[in-house]
């Protein structure tokens, strides 16, 4: 220490130094990096010739102790979730990192009232879960988050798997959106980069903020994608002697009515139906709001689909409450 | 910001430098840096010492040197290992009067940096600093009775 003091540093080496720094140091953030705990010797050693002599001698040796840097970082994995009004218990998944070089425990708390959305979710009365069996879907068996009973401790690059969920209010509509932010702070508390908690690292070492404030947070999205489509299918059996007997021969004539029972739009509707087996397809049977189309692929909306197993498919496009009952009719004999 | 800074305890005393010849006296010291913001709001930069270090962040090396002795010495060299957790901060070695050499290959072998090349996967490279195991200071002129000298380099923890 004295040795240092009473030798001036040129203030043009620790620039250069600092300057080769910045580009040098890893995105802290991504490595943990060395093991807190680790013990970093140094001694150097210098050769001399005295009176002909050749010797050598060696230095001091420096210890320098790894602290913990705490670091963590959450990440969404949904991707933006499709709700309906008054939906309850809808999950977000997240993934909390430990960036940091040591075993920490974290804080997770729930935000869903993220400002400049559309509405606000609202958390569940167990608003977070870990993704316990690692299904990626919140189920039966995933485990409840209790804050300060069982905060997760992730060891240095490990991480888990956690749920956010939310009730989505009944009042939305269509198309509104709705943010839920999970935060992972470190249990020592968020505080600025470089922040020393003497003493509280892995085996006794310091702890020291890292460069992500020893919190992370990230936030899902929920879409209000509310359309209810009704689709109800009817069968009439004519029979070739005027009965209504399905015998070999007699014809059936189906009637789906499709309707859209709620807001929002049904995008490009489309109704594909099988010809039931033991039947066979009455051509130029197909109809549309009592309108016929043809059996070709062309221009018309509809046409019977021998590519696969056959089916007759008619297309609808957008449809909403206001488009009304739509009717589609066809017919088949029976083998 | 909140900075605690233990208290660093050297081995001074006679095992911090030369047992049995008392020509040279070399010692080594470890710092970082801290920057102070004053009153005014004006910041300084400081090395202070350092005893512990987290990833990514910088330390620097300080070896001294000084002839105690009756007689000038010569060729004097200074050879310094850099730690497998460290990373060497590419041209921060120096050393007044004195020319510097790296290592690729454990301190067997050393030459400037621009001439030191890697083999890897049968392939040659030109080494980076990444490569260098140790750092060699190379005197060029005798140390006189009395005087002192200073090697330094900064390296980054991984």
């Amino acid at each position: 220490m004295q040795t240092a003091n009473r030798t001036p540093l040129p203030a043009g080496w620790l620039a250069a130094a600092l300057l080769a720094a910045v580009s040098a140091a890893p995105t802290s953030a991504v490595a943990a990096g060395t093991a807190a705990g680790t013990v970093i010797e140094n001694t150097a050693t210098v050769d001399f010739n005295l009176n002909g002599t050749d010797l050598t001698l060696t230095s001091n040796t420096t210890t320098l102790t790894v602290a913990e840097r705490i670091d963590v970082v959450v990440t969404l994995q949904s991707p933006q979730v499709l709700v309906a009004a008054s939906d309850t218990n809808r999950a977000l998944l997240f993934t909390v990192t430990n960036t940091g070089n040591g075993s920490e425990a974290f804080t997770l708390v729930i935000d869903s009232a993220v400002p400049g959305d559309d509405f606000d979710p609202q958390p569940a009365a167990t608003s977070i879960y870990f993704d316990t069996d690692g299904s990626g879907d919140l189920n039966a068996g995933d485990q409840a988050y209790n804050p300060g009973v069982n905060d997760p401790v992730l060891a240095a690059d490990a991480s888990v798997d956690v749920f956010l969920v939310n009730d989505i209010p009944g009042t939305v509509v269509n198309g509104d959106i709705g943010r839920s932010e999970l935060t992972a702070a470190t249990v020592l508390g968020a505080n600025p980069p470089g922040t020393v908690y003497a003493g509280a690292g892995d085996g006794g070492t310091d702890a020291v903020i890292g460069a992500t404030g020893g919190s992370a947070a990230d936030t899902g999205e929920y879409l209000v994608s509310d359309v209810a489509v009704s689709v109800v299918k009817a069968q009439a059996v004519a029979d070739p002697f005027g009965g209504v007997q399905p015998i070999p021969g007699a014809t059936i004539t189906y009637t789906l009515t499709i309707e859209v029972t709620s807001t929002g739009t049904a995008t490009a509707a489309v109704v594909n139906d099988p010809i039931p087996a033991f039947s066979t397809y009455l051509p130029n049977s197909i109809t549309l709001n009592g309108l016929a189309l043809t059996d070709a692929t062309d221009a018309d909306a509809g046409e019977f689909d021998t590519s696969g197993p056959p089916a007759i498919v008619v297309r609808l496009g957008d449809l909403t409450q206001a488009d009304g009952v739509q009717t589609v009719e066809f017919s088949v004999t029976i083998d | 910001m909140k900075i605690i800074w233990g208290v660093l305890i050297l081995g001074l005393g006679s095992a911090a430098f030369a047992e049995q010849d008392e020509s040279l006296e070399v010692r080594t010291v470890v710092q970082k840096e801290e920057v102070v913001v004053a009153d005014d709001g004006s910041t300084e930069r400081r090395l202070v010492p350092a005893e512990t270090v987290i990833p990514g962040e910088q330390v620097f090396y300080t070896i001294t040197f000084r002839n105690v002795g009756a007689e000038p010495v010569e060729n004097v060299v200074i050879t310094n290992p850099i730690a497998a957790e460290l990373r060497y901060v590419d041209g921060s070695a120096f050393g007044p009067g004195t020319e510097v050499q790296f290592s690729v290959d454990g301190g067997r072998t050393f030459a400037a940096a621009a001439d030191l090349t890697v083999t890897e996967d049968g392939e040659s490279r030109p080494a980076t600093a990444e490569d260098f195991t140790h750092i060699r200071w190379k005197l060029s002129s005798d140390l006189a009775t009395g005087s002192q000298g200073t090697a330094r380099f900064a390296a980054v923890l991984n």
